[in-house]
């Protein structure tokens, strides 16, 4: 039978989980002038988590990869009509449609960073705050359906897959388990993380 | 099918073009907040006496209007948080300031929001905005007190006066 294997290491998970709460953060400070250094301060690590993880989805471990979730509109269509019919297969990794998510929250996340450090110049045109917001309004959209899926998918295939996302286990064939979770790795995520906030907002 | 595909550009580049193509001035925006204040009882019309006031209290809170605008709004200010460098407010010095509906509506309610914690009422905004018409210009502004009512009575008559000379002079010259 299965047993649990690692399938997330941790600079994944924290990728994942930082940049969610940085989005959060920079989300509810974006109304007022007042708050407008720390959304600068969350909008800088999202966009550098963002960076790290393009290059992590070229080096990093097999499922983190990009090659192992990349599909084609043939699979995402079918697999979505499976998971509405209740037979959708079990994907170890990301699943198709979790996988178009992922693409969309990304080069969201990137428009995001990059419209955002242009509306800290002197001088920057109406538009790119439009698009500022609009890029926002896009990632709450994919959010949802985003957390729709997770759960979704956690209560067909009976895996907890928040939990999975925090410990980076999950019910597995042990051959199909990654060997390093690179736990140093995301320590130093973590510390060049809190040093960069404390730094900007002192 | 060139047809249908020159129409759809159309029908999109208008989509665009369209939100663009809506510019105001910054006399027909307080003409808009003079609209929205007449509904109130005992409205008396706007002060930029008053105006310049309000934009330099801090209304019990930690910033005012000057904080990052500068004491004189024919000055660029600048960011009380990220020091990034703000435009001049003042029409005048600025000529993009107050032509936009939608971006002055978005602007006072957050800046009203930063500075008093509340949104301005169409009072203030109008108050404010004839101070900001005022800035850098020749301007001199009439009391405070002196009702609209009362200027129009005073200008009309002083109008039908320079109108009379005038269309006497176009007769003599004809």
């Amino acid at each position: 039978m299965s047993q649990k294997i690692l399938v997330w290491d941790a600079p994944t998970r924290v990728f994942h989980w930082v940049q969610a709460l940085c989005f959060l953060g920079a989300y509810l400070t974006s109304d007022s002038e007042k708050t407008r250094d720390i959304h600068v301060a969350l909008g800088y690590i999202l966009f550098g988590l963002i960076v790290f993880r393009l290059l992590w989805g070229f080096i990093g471990t097999r499922y983190a990869k990009f090659s192992s979730f990349v599909y084609g509109p043939s699979k995402i269509i079918s697999y979505l009509v499976a998971l509405f019919k209740d037979k959708a297969e079990h994907y170890v990794g990301h699943n198709p449609v979790g996988s178009v998510a992922i693409w969309l929250l990304l080069s969201g996340g990137l428009t995001l960073g990059v419209t955002g450090v242009m509306l800290l110049q002197d001088d920057v045109a109406d538009i790119v705050e439009d698009i500022h917001g609009y890029a926002t309004n896009a990632m709450l959209a994919v959010i949802a359906v985003h957390l729709l899926g997770v759960f979704m998918s956690s209560f067909l295939h009976k895996e907890n897959l928040v939990r999975a996302m925090i410990t980076g286990f999950k019910p597995g064939e042990a051959s199909l388990g990654i060997k390093c979770a690179y736990n140093w790795l995301a320590a130093v995520m973590l510390l060049i993380v809190v040093g960069f906030g404390v730094y900007y907002l002192k | 099918m060139s047809r249908v595909l020159l129409s759809l550009g159309l029908v999109v580049t208008s989509i665009f073009v369209a939100p663009t193509a809506q510019a105001e001035t910054p006399a027909e925006i307080l003409a808009m907040i003079k609209a929205e204040a007449s509904a109130t009882a005992g409205f008396q019309g706007f002060s930029a006496a008053r105006g310049e006031t309000f934009f330099h209290a801090k209304h019990g809170g930690e910033w005012s209007c000057s904080s990052c605008h500068t004491d004189n709004p024919m000055n660029e200010g600048k960011h009380a948080k990220t020091e990034k460098l703000i435009k001049p407010l003042a029409p005048a010095a600025n000529a993009e300031r107050f032509t936009e509906v939608k971006k002055v509506e978005k602007w006072f309610k957050r800046n009203c929001n930063d500075v008093l914690d509340r949104e301005c009422t169409a009072q203030e905004k109008g108050d404010v905005l004839s101070y900001l018409m005022a800035a850098g210009t020749k301007h001199v502004e009439a009391p405070s007190a002196a009702p609209v009512a009362a200027q129009a009575a005073v200008v009309a008559p002083a109008a039908a006066v320079v109108h009379k000379a005038a269309t006497a002079k176009k007769k003599a010259t004809s």
